[in-house]
């Protein structure tokens, strides 16, 4: 058994009076895919803040091979091995699209040539090699996600943090990104994702874990996880999860 | 994935041909000058817009690639400006001499005075910048042991190449060729640097840049150090040029310090080739106005300035270069040759 | 002792006029977000109007307020519709703008005026009001007075009308304020325009105190910025309160250190407040707002 690449050691975060994380552990190991779901307000986007660095935890350790990068700001983090993507994309729109990946790839060679080639290395392994030379700013939704993740790649990052990718993306566009993130996934590459879409949830986690009201309320795989009662009532206040996808996330805005 | 990969130099320019185009453009440039070497009064206006074109190329490494728009670039051409008549006047050093030291020390300035006001967004930015600028001009005039105080400072004349003060026109305006020669084969460097890169990253977007790595402030500070260094350079031709410099002539802001800026924005804000472009419009226009006006409407060529800074920023906020870039994509959509 | 006296009081009334100026600016920048680098040209053509009321017309200065602020205000709509509005997602062009918008207005000024300076001065600027020891000018006063109607005035209007209610939304949130059905581009219209209008007041209120350049908006607005960041954004007493203060500490050091290092006291106040406490004294606007992010 490989230690843990991510530990998150009861790490709670305050805001004046609101508890929005609360006592959370979880581990994420090499080679993994764990994801977190939960309803709106559970204190997803606020955990994964805590893991990019862009917030401090109030109590507790978000450890990185075994030691404590509290104190690391995200850039550092990211040196270090995490790469991460945004739920609302950025791309840097008056670059092109190998420029993008380029601004990853310059992490470890500063030299241009070198940058150069990697990214459109890394393009080319998410399918958009052909689209090098368009200007992010002309890029659809589901181009700019991928986008992203290839410039998170492009860092040769130990682990991947993924915000909602799938948001806002159709069918088709969920299936080819869920492809993409199978085939790095059978490469060994570890990643720690937020999402909704129950689908995506299921086709493609080793483990999930639920958060609801700052807590972490489960944790098992996916068939566990997304029949656990508890589960269910969190979510949708009974009712049944038997579609991913659109009808629970529609049901989770309600929430 | 079945669709052809573009050829790579279609993605990113090659060395070669940003060489190509470069030297292509500082010949284009220096066209003026071989034209105009036997009119003094040519000569003066074509010195000052490669001065100005150095100068508002060193802006831009920070302002546009970087994205920060400083208003407060006079410091460091201050620095330059007097510190050389300084220590020409008191020492007699020569400023080939002094020149790069004390452009390091501009670019300390520079660090240190921007480490706080980086944590400054946009607008507050600039008027940090901006009030260090009035800060440098209120010391400059009270200095006066050291800056000559509102009399300020008077270089006298000792023609020699080691002084930097020449008797035939046409060598400054060398000079200042050489410096704009010097300041864009640097920008263009630059642009095809990780630091370049950074800097852009910085300027799009600083979440993205973050998580990608970037230290941000780090890359901002070098940004700024570096656009510094060359602009005190600058500063030290001007006062070697003018043998005389007075606050007003160097903190006034829309002829200095924004005037960098300004150029910029009209040529191209974040484009090798737009401040070089913005000064060449813009000086001459400049000094014709000046001319005709002077009399009859004082300040009518600021007022002019003033004016087109308003409408670049409404309508051609790419400027002059990006207008081109846009019309040639317009002509190769037209032609139908594929993207 | 009474040296201190003499100097606070001189403060005190100091910061009354960086209160009058303030006041639009502040209101400008907590509303609609943006750098107005033109803000002390609007003061100084408040100045120039209430000085042709006065010359052409013999119309006391105090009156052509009436006339001379609703035509600057008028001017600010302007600005805003066809300035600022279409740059409203660009902040960097905004300040190429607004400082190209200083540039042309400052020297169309000097090119009417060919450089001449103006003064109102006569019997208006010298009256002086005694007190005890002290002599006080009386404009310095009648301006501190004016500071404060008016500070009072326009928070009852944010406060009790439905405009200014409109307008404080927007400060909070200008998304909320959207789906609430504010038409927030008519708020800033509206929040401009009185911003300008309160500029040009301050103007015409000033002309007895201080001669008429073009160049004297630059007299005013780095002391605003720092009057407004030290008060805070959003916050009408914030505006008055800040002017009090820088008036009264730039009087100090200027009595105490040196008169000459005036603008080093604005700038000093300005950077302190943005680094310790970025949201100032008053502040509706939270500290992470300071420095406009695009709320979109």
């Amino acid at each position: 058994m490989s230690a843990a690449m991510l530990e998150v050691r009861q790490v709670s975060k305050q805001f004046g009076g609101l508890r929005a994380v609360d006592n959370v552990s979880l581990s994420v190991r090499q080679g993994e895919i764990v994801s977190i779901i939960g309803p709106n307000g559970a204190g997803k986007t606020t955990l994964f803040n805590l893991l990019t660095g862009q917030l401090a935890p109030t109590e507790g350790d978000v450890c990185f091979f075994g030691e404590s990068i509290n104190a690391l700001p995200p850039h550092a983090r990211a040196k270090r091995g995490m790469g991460r993507t945004f739920q609302i994309a950025k791309p840097l729109i008056a670059l092109n699209a190998l420029e993008n990946v380029m601004i990853g790839a310059f992490l470890h060679d500063a030299r241009l040539s070198v940058a150069r080639d990697k990214a459109f290395a890394v393009l080319e392994r998410v399918g958009m090699a052909h689209l090098a030379p368009r200007r992010a700013g002309d890029l659809t939704l589901s181009e700019r996600r991928r986008l992203e993740v290839a410039r998170a790649l492009a860092l040769e990052p130990k682990i991947v943090l993924l915000d909602e990718v799938m948001a806002g993306l159709n069918q088709a566009e969920v299936g080819i990104e869920i492809e993409l993130l199978k085939s790095l996934h059978a490469e060994g590459q570890t990643f720690l994702i937020i999402e909704h879409n129950l689908k995506v949830v299921r086709a493609f986690s080793d483990r999930v874990v639920v958060l609801d009201r700052g807590r972490l309320i489960a944790e098992g795989t996916a068939d566990e996880i997304l029949n656990a009662p508890a589960v269910i009532e969190a979510y949708l206040g009974g009712g049944h999860m038997g579609q991913g996808g659109a009808a629970a996330a529609n049901t989770e805005t309600m929430a | 994935m079945n669709r052809a990969e573009p050829p790579r130099s279609a993605v990113i320019e090659s060395g070669q041909r940003a060489l190509l185009k470069y030297l292509a453009s500082m010949a284009l440039a220096f066209l003026p000058f071989v034209v105009f070497v036997n009119d003094a009064h040519w000569l003066n206006i074509i010195a000052f817009t490669y001065l100005m074109g150095g100068l508002a190329a060193a802006w831009n490494i920070i302002g546009g690639f970087g994205g920060q728009f400083s208003l407060g670039h006079g410091v460091f051409f201050g620095i330059g400006a007097y510190m050389t008549a300084g220590l020409v006047i008191r020492y007699g050093f020569s400023p080939w001499l002094t020149m790069l030291p004390i452009a390091v020390f501009a670019a300390g300035v520079a660090m240190l005075i921007s480490w706080p006001t980086f944590r400054l967004r946009g607008p507050f930015f600039a008027i940090a910048t901006l009030a260090f600028n009035e800060v440098a001009f209120v010391l400059a005039n009270h200095a006066e042991s050291l800056t000559g105080g509102p009399r300020g400072l008077m270089i006298p004349f000792k023609a020699g190449f080691a002084n930097m003060i020449f008797r035939e026109r046409w060598q400054y305006a060398l000079l200042m060729f050489v410096f704009v020669v010097a300041v864009i084969g640097i920008c263009v460097l630059l642009r095809r640097s990780r630091l370049g890169y950074y800097l852009l990253a910085v300027r799009e977007d600083e979440d993205a840049a973050r998580a990608a790595g970037i230290n941000v402030l780090a890359v901002k500070l070098k940004g700024m150090a570096l656009s510094a260094f060359l602009t005190s350079i600058g500063g030290t031709l001007f006062t070697m040029y003018l043998r005389y410099i007075d606050p007003p002539t160097i903190f006034t802001l829309p002829e200095v310090g924004v005037k960098f800026a300004l150029l910029s924005l009209i040529g191209g804000i974040g484009t090798i080739a737009g401040p070089l472009l913005g000064a060449a419009l813009i000086i001459p226009f400049e000094n014709w106005l000046r001319a005709e006006f002077s009399n009859s409407l004082p300040g009518m060529s600021l007022a002019i300035l003033g004016l087109l800074m308003v409408l670049a920023a409404l309508f051609m906020k790419r400027g002059v270069v990006g207008a081109i870039e846009d019309a040639v994509k317009r002509l190769r959509r037209g032609k139908g040759s594929g993207s | 002792m009474e040296n201190v006296l003499t100097v606070l009081v001189f403060g005190i009334l100091l910061g009354g006029i960086y209160g009058l100026v303030s006041i639009g600016l502040n209101l400008i920048f907590g509303v609609v977000r943006i750098v107005n680098f033109a803000q002390g040209e609007l003061v100084m053509f408040g100045m120039y109007g209430s000085y042709f009321a006065y010359t052409w017309w013999g119309v006391n200065p105090y009156l052509s307020v009436f006339v001379v602020a609703p035509l600057v205000g008028l001017l600010g709509v302007a600005i805003q519709r066809l300035v600022i509005q279409p740059l409203q997602h660009e902040p960097n062009m905004q300040i190429f703008a607004t400082f190209g918008l200083l540039m042309l207005f400052q020297n169309v000024m000097l090119a009417v005026s060919r450089g001449e300076a103006y003064s109102v001065g006569g019997p208006v600027g010298a009256s002086v009001l005694e007190i005890g020891d002290m002599k006080l000018s009386v404009v310095r006063v009648v301006t501190l007075a004016a500071a404060t109607l008016i500070t009072i005035g326009l928070h009852l209007f944010l406060a009790r009308t439905m405009t200014g209610k409109s307008i404080r939304a927007v400060t909070q949130d200008k998304r909320a304020a959207r789906a609430m059905g504010i038409n927030v581009e008519k708020t800033f219209l509206i929040t401009f325009g009185i911003g300008a209008a309160l500029a040009g007041m301050a103007g015409a209120l000033l002309t007895p105190i201080y001669s008429i350049t073009p160049a004297v908006g630059g007299n005013f607005i780095l002391a605003a910025f720092a009057v407004v960041v030290l008060g805070g954004l959003g916050s009408v007493w914030g505006a008055y309160i800040g002017g009090l203060i820088v008036g009264v500490v730039e009087a100090f050091a200027g009595f105490y250190i040196d008169p000459v290092l005036r603008s080093a006291v604005w700038f000093v106040i300005f950077l302190i407040v943005l680094i310790v406490r970025p949201a100032g004294l008053l502040g509706q606007v939270g500290a992470e707002e300071v420095g406009f992010r695009e709320q979109s």
